[in-house]
């Protein structure tokens, strides 16, 4: 019995696994079938015949490589800024007591209940009127504002969980408050750092409506806006080429989730040790 | 309290240098007039006719320049409405005739009866020309339309022994007699794609002498009479008495109904016309198929006009220059290269002329084309509530009669009593 519990568990996990990348193996598929094959009662995951002028016809089509620029400008930016006023300011908010907390934490909750469709157009006159709508810097802003309330939220939690007591050690150590914060909080944070910024890329990342009412310039549009482009009026959808543009959006998110994941283990393991 | 003070003083001139950097780059009074044209071009083939068009414009008028402005249709009306309530809406819009009344009666719509031509005028079908004018004022240049066609598989209908109709016109009653002639073992008469059928509906009722509504703006009023229901009904008694349309259909879009054509599990569709385009790209080789002549009702083959329509924003500086060149994109020549592009019907007669003569029967065009005479207007546009009693009351509605959920006396309350709701 006990023989045939590691082989479940990796059936469990194929399983798991091909249930979340079944939907990109079917964008993969779909961004290399022709128009008649995508609109044929004979499904198949692999192509009859591939057909990559899917993804010419993505690449030439209303600057997708620019967008992509754009987005990854925006996203990062946007990442950096969330990320620097997340960090002191989920400090304060898991560490302080009173009333600065319960503003902070009612602020939060609060930016959460409203939605976008109603923010949006007084935000619309107010970039407008200091010269920010149709531009990334407007958008960068934006991106941060509107995810910053729940990097808060998610990086604060991260701060609770270390014991006020390492930072007691350190401050009997002799570890002034700065190097108390920098050589053990920092250190140990650095997961729940890393795991906000990704959350922050990729809100960035993915975000259309913001995008879509304050750019105005085709060279500012991010991926989103191209990528709507490929939905036409009467029902009108570019399948393939909308799923070869979908495939070439999702690589820079890919590359930067690689490399955050790498950080994010390397996070974990200085946590342990410290701790 | 230190560190908050770098903060504030951080932000302050993180502004400032935001402010500096970013500030209005518009140029004096000197220099060309510079329109924005949002245009919502999807296809390839659309967006390079509608750049030569400005190109040719932009040459001849070297003091009013347009400027395109790409957008998609996915959210657009969003963005327009905040942007005309930013005053940032662009000069020239890009939209179809059933979202911009509701901007004309908010008053965000340039009056443009005075500045359409008479030629223009006289060239665009009556009820064509309804389907923009709000309270007597024109608020939009049409430009392209669809209409639904039937797309026939002719060795099909040849094998069951049907003889492929011609004519102007073909009745409902010869749709529905060739689907039971063609319906055998597995293959159905018709496959329409009725996932939201409240739209086909609406625009097919006219032929039946239905309109839906009376009065318009917030007077308007719903009315299900025997016009109004006589589609439900027939697709209703195709569906469940003669079994001869395909019953996944009618769950499906009107793309995804098609691959039953495709494949030869139905030996019509009823599609919106720019499908005949796609039916010639990618049907597979062996199929040989067919457009038929227009659908007519007991009051002939009209059908409610939804146009794409270009308008003015009642805020642009130039609305003169503006309609200038909406006439300018609107001439016979330009509406018939973007309406091939497109697949679509031209709104002008001349342009459908032009285009029938340029791809005579070519993929079902003259059939097609010859519908473009037969828009009447569409009631539903000029109702306020339209789009929330299509959303929320009568496509739930349809679909609960075609599931066989409801039968016809409480599809036509749910519909009337539905509209009652939501306008009280």
């Amino acid at each position: 019995m006990r023989t045939l519990v590691r082989p479940a568990q990796y059936v469990a996990l194929a399983c798991y696994i091909l249930f979340l990348g079944f939907p990109l193996l079917w964008l993969l598929s779909a961004s290399v079938k022709s128009s008649g094959e995508l609109n044929s009662l004979v499904v198949n995951l692999l192509p009859q015949e591939w057909h990559w002028e899917n993804y010419a016809e993505a690449l030439a089509r209303q600057g997708l490589v620019h967008s992509a620029a754009n987005s990854a400008i925006v996203a990062l930016a946007s990442t950096a800024l969330v990320i620097l006023i997340a960090l002191p300011a989920s400090y304060v908010l898991a560490r302080l007591k009173g009333a600065i907390r319960t503003a902070g934490v009612g602020w939060i909750l609060v930016s959460q209940v409203f939605p976008v469709i109603l923010v949006i157009l007084p935000l619309f006159l107010i970039l407008r009127t200091i010269g920010l709508t149709d531009s990334l810097v407007g958008l960068t802003l934006v991106h941060t504002t509107y995810t910053l309330p729940f990097a808060l939220w998610m990086l604060q939690g991260y701060v609770a969980a270390i014991p006020v007591e390492l930072e007691e050690a350190g401050a009997m150590d002799g570890g002034s408050r700065l190097t108390v914060l920098r050589r053990i909080v920092v250190p140990l944070l650095a997961p729940g750092v890393v795991a906000t910024a990704m959350f922050s890329f990729v809100s960035s990342w993915n975000e259309f409506f913001f995008a879509l009412v304050l750019l105005q310039s085709p060279e500012n549009y991010t991926l989103p806006i191209t990528l709507s482009t490929f939905i036409g009026g009467e029902g009108k959808v570019a399948l393939g080429p909308l799923a070869a543009g979908s495939v070439l959006a999702a690589i820079p998110s890919i590359v930067f989730f690689s490399i955050m994941q790498k950080k994010l283990t390397g996070g974990l393991m200085a946590g342990a040790v410290k701790g | 309290m230190k560190s908050r003070g770098v903060f504030i003083a951080a932000c302050l001139t993180t502004s400032t240098l935001l402010l500096a950097a970013c500030g209005s780059a518009d140029a004096g009074d000197d220099g060309p007039v510079t329109l924005k044209f949002q245009a919502l071009s999807d296809q390839p083939a659309a967006i390079a006719a509608t750049e030569s068009i400005v190109e040719d414009w932009n040459t001849a008028n070297p003091d009013v320049q347009v400027e395109i402005v790409p957008a998609g249709w996915d959210g657009v009306y969003d963005k327009l409405i905040t942007q005309f309530n930013g005053g940032a809406a662009p000069d020239v819009i890009h939209y179809e005739a059933a979202s911009i009344v509701s901007f004309a009666r908010d008053g965000y719509l340039a009056d443009l009866t005075d500045l359409m031509s008479e030629e223009r005028r006289a060239d665009i079908p009556e009820g064509i020309l309804d389907s923009v004018t709000v309270d007597d004022q024109v608020i939009a240049y049409p430009t392209e339309l669809q209409s639904y066609v039937v797309f026939a598989n002719r060795t099909l209908l040849e094998d069951a022994g049907v003889e492929i109709p011609t004519g102007d016109t073909m009745t409902w009653d010869e749709l529905r007699e060739i689907a039971q002639a063609t319906t055998e073992g597995d293959v159905y008469g018709l496959g329409w794609g009725l996932s939201s059928p409240t739209a086909a509906f609406m625009s097919l009722a006219p032929g039946f002498g239905g309109s839906y509504i009376t009065g318009t703006g917030e007077d308007a009023d719903v009315t299900v009479g025997e016009g109004e229901m006589a589609l439900p009904e027939l697709v209703h008694a195709m569906a469940y008495d003669d079994e001869s349309i395909l019953p996944v259909t009618l769950t499906q879009s009107g793309s995804e109904a098609i691959a039953s054509f495709y494949a030869g599990q139905t030996a019509m569709t009823v599609q919106g016309s720019y499908q005949a385009a796609n039916i010639a790209k990618d049907a597979p080789k062996d199929l040989d198929w067919v457009a038929l002549p227009p659908l007519a009702g007991p009051e002939g083959p009209q059908q409610a006009a939804n146009p794409q329509t270009l308008s003015v924003n009642i805020d642009s500086e130039h609305v003169e220059e503006s309609a200038e060149f909406i006439e300018f994109f609107t001439q016979t020549e330009h509406l018939a290269a973007l309406n091939e592009a497109d697949a679509l019907i031209p709104a002008t007669t001349s342009a459908q002329e032009a285009l029938t003569e340029k791809l005579g029967d070519e993929n079902g065009w003259s059939t097609i084309l010859a519908s473009g005479q037969n828009f009447t207007a569409a009631p539903y546009l000029f109702a306020d509530s339209y789009a929330q009693w299509k959303d929320t009351v009568a496509t739930p509605a349809y679909q609960r009669y075609l599931a066989q959920e409801t039968d016809e006396t409480e599809l036509a309350d749910q519909l009337t009593s539905g509209w009652d709701e939501i306008t009280q």
